[in-house]
């Protein structure tokens, strides 16, 4: 399966709008489900007043959370699978 | 010719059991010249620190202002207050005066004969003597090249070892040997200023009899840091600046994370965002190919004013490799430092919830600016 790349927006709105806790949710998610993921930063993905933003293999996901990272992450590994 | 930059170390050691120590250096850069004041005040502690600190300030503040030599002694034997044991008003001068082009004077009264290094080959400053305002002073010329160095110490440094190690002191010879030690290696002015007084206080058996002052002036070619700031307010000029930047000598810093993206599209190379946080307060850094360092913008540039601000030099030996600490060492090595700041707003930055002092970008770089200004940084800045 083709990796699902992740860029995590860790500009200063991202950053103070809670960039780190996604990080920090990335660093822990499940050891099978590290190897089906490739995550990379970024400096801005121009949504900075509805941050943390990421974009997953391509797609903008504003307002981010860990739980909603999670439910997207598994979504898209799900019908990987 | 190009300009030369005078880097200036300055070691000192009080007497012992004194906490001030009755010598002051003043240094003062202005536009066109170096200007560095030395004074020993007499007797030692507060007594001969307000004496010494009285004559600097004067002299420095006088000769900024283009004041003739002959009225500033003149001033200082005017105005300093009276010893009320020794009944005389007194205090050692010694002036360095170095312009751009290397062209330098000195002036020494009733101090030692200042050290002149050059190709690792010391002589002593040469001087002539001269009455001025009634003191008699020596006064001496010479056009200096880059790569000389010039030393000049309080007498405490000369007499070091007595009451010591050494019966007569180290001497203007002695001194000179040390010196021969180390001045032809790459160390930089504040090194050896600070070796200096390390064998003085080694001779001194770490009880100095007097107070040690030392400083060394090394002329070299300034080093230069260019700082690319927040996007500009017309677009079409994302092209032209970064080409500046590309353009500019020295070191290059890109400070933002779209002006990292307006780089990165300038120049054709990715930015690629390193993902440790080895500081949670600052964002992390980036790369950009031929770009010396990429950080994140306002909260990494306030954090290195505020740090500057408060004088957290320890910084400097920190081995964080957060952006705050990366910049800060980068700024606090070049000399001369250019800013190029966006006056472009980003709207998201306008949120009440967020720190306030990201929708202040103006006053954070003014605050960066002033800061290094304050320790005797050439900086500019440019608005666009």
């Amino acid at each position: 399966m083709k990796k699902v790349v992740i860029e995590v927006c860790l500009g200063t709105s991202c950053h103070l709008l809670g960039a780190q806790d996604l990080m920090a949710y990335l660093e822990r998610v499940p050891k099978d489900w590290k190897e089906l993921i490739d995550v990379r930063g970024t400096t801005c993905l121009h949504h900075c007043g509805k941050g943390p933003n990421i974009s997953v293999n391509g797609t903008i996901y504003t307002g981010m959370t860990p739980d909603k990272l999670q439910d997207v992450l598994s979504d898209l590994i799900e019908a990987a699978e | 010719m190009n300009a030369l930059f005078s880097e200036v170390g300055i070691a000192q050691l009080s007497k012992r059991g004194e906490e001030l120590c009755g010598d002051s250096v003043q240094v003062v850069k202005t536009g066109t010249h170096t200007i560095i004041v030395l004074s020993d005040g007499l007797g030692s502690g507060v007594k001969a620190n307000i004496l010494s600190t009285m004559t600097t300030k004067i002299a420095s503040s006088m000769l900024q202002r283009g004041i003739p030599l002959s009225d500033v002694v003149d001033t200082i034997a005017q105005t300093l207050p009276v010893c009320r044991v020794r009944k005389i008003a007194y205090s050692t001068l010694q002036i360095i005066k170095i312009a751009r082009d290397g062209e330098t004077t000195v002036v020494e009264f009733d101090s030692p004969a200042s050290f002149l290094i050059r190709n690792g080959h010391i002589v002593p400053f040469p001087t002539q003597e001269r009455v001025v305002a009634g003191k008699t002073l020596r006064v001496g010329q010479l056009h200096l090249q880059e790569g000389d160095m010039l030393v000049a110490v309080s007498d405490g440094v000369i007499h070091a070892g007595i009451g010591g190690l050494l019966k007569l002191g180290w001497g203007w010879q002695g001194v000179m040997n040390q010196l021969a030690l180390t001045c032809h290696t790459e160390r930089t002015a504040d090194e050896i200023g600070r070796e200096l007084i390390a064998c003085c206080e080694g001779y001194y058996l770490g009880k100095p009899g007097d107070d040690c002052t030392a400083v060394a002036v090394r002329l070299r070619q300034p080093l230069r840091l260019t700082l690319m700031t927040g996007p500009p307010v017309d677009q079409n000029t994302d092209e032209r600046l970064v080409k500046r930047l590309l353009s500019a000598a020295g070191k290059k810093v890109v400070s933002g994370g779209t002006t990292a993206n307006i780089v990165s599209r300038v120049m054709g190379k990715p930015v690629v965002v390193d993902l440790t946080y080895p500081n949670p307060d600052i964002p992390p850094t980036g790369s950009i190919e031929g770009i010396d360092l990429v950080t994140e913008g306002v909260l990494t540039l306030n954090a290195v004013a505020e740090r500057l601000q408060s004088k957290q030099l320890h910084y400097l030996h920190s081995r964080l490799q957060d952006g705050a600490t990366l910049l800060m060492k980068m700024l606090l090595e070049a000399d001369e430092i250019d800013v190029l700041a966006g006056k472009a707003i980003n709207p998201a930055h306008q949120n009440p919830h967020l720190p306030v002092q990201i929708n202040l970008k103006a006053q954070v770089i003014d605050k960066l600016i002033c800061s290094l200004r304050d320790i005797g940084k050439t900086v500019t800045i440019e608005w666009v």
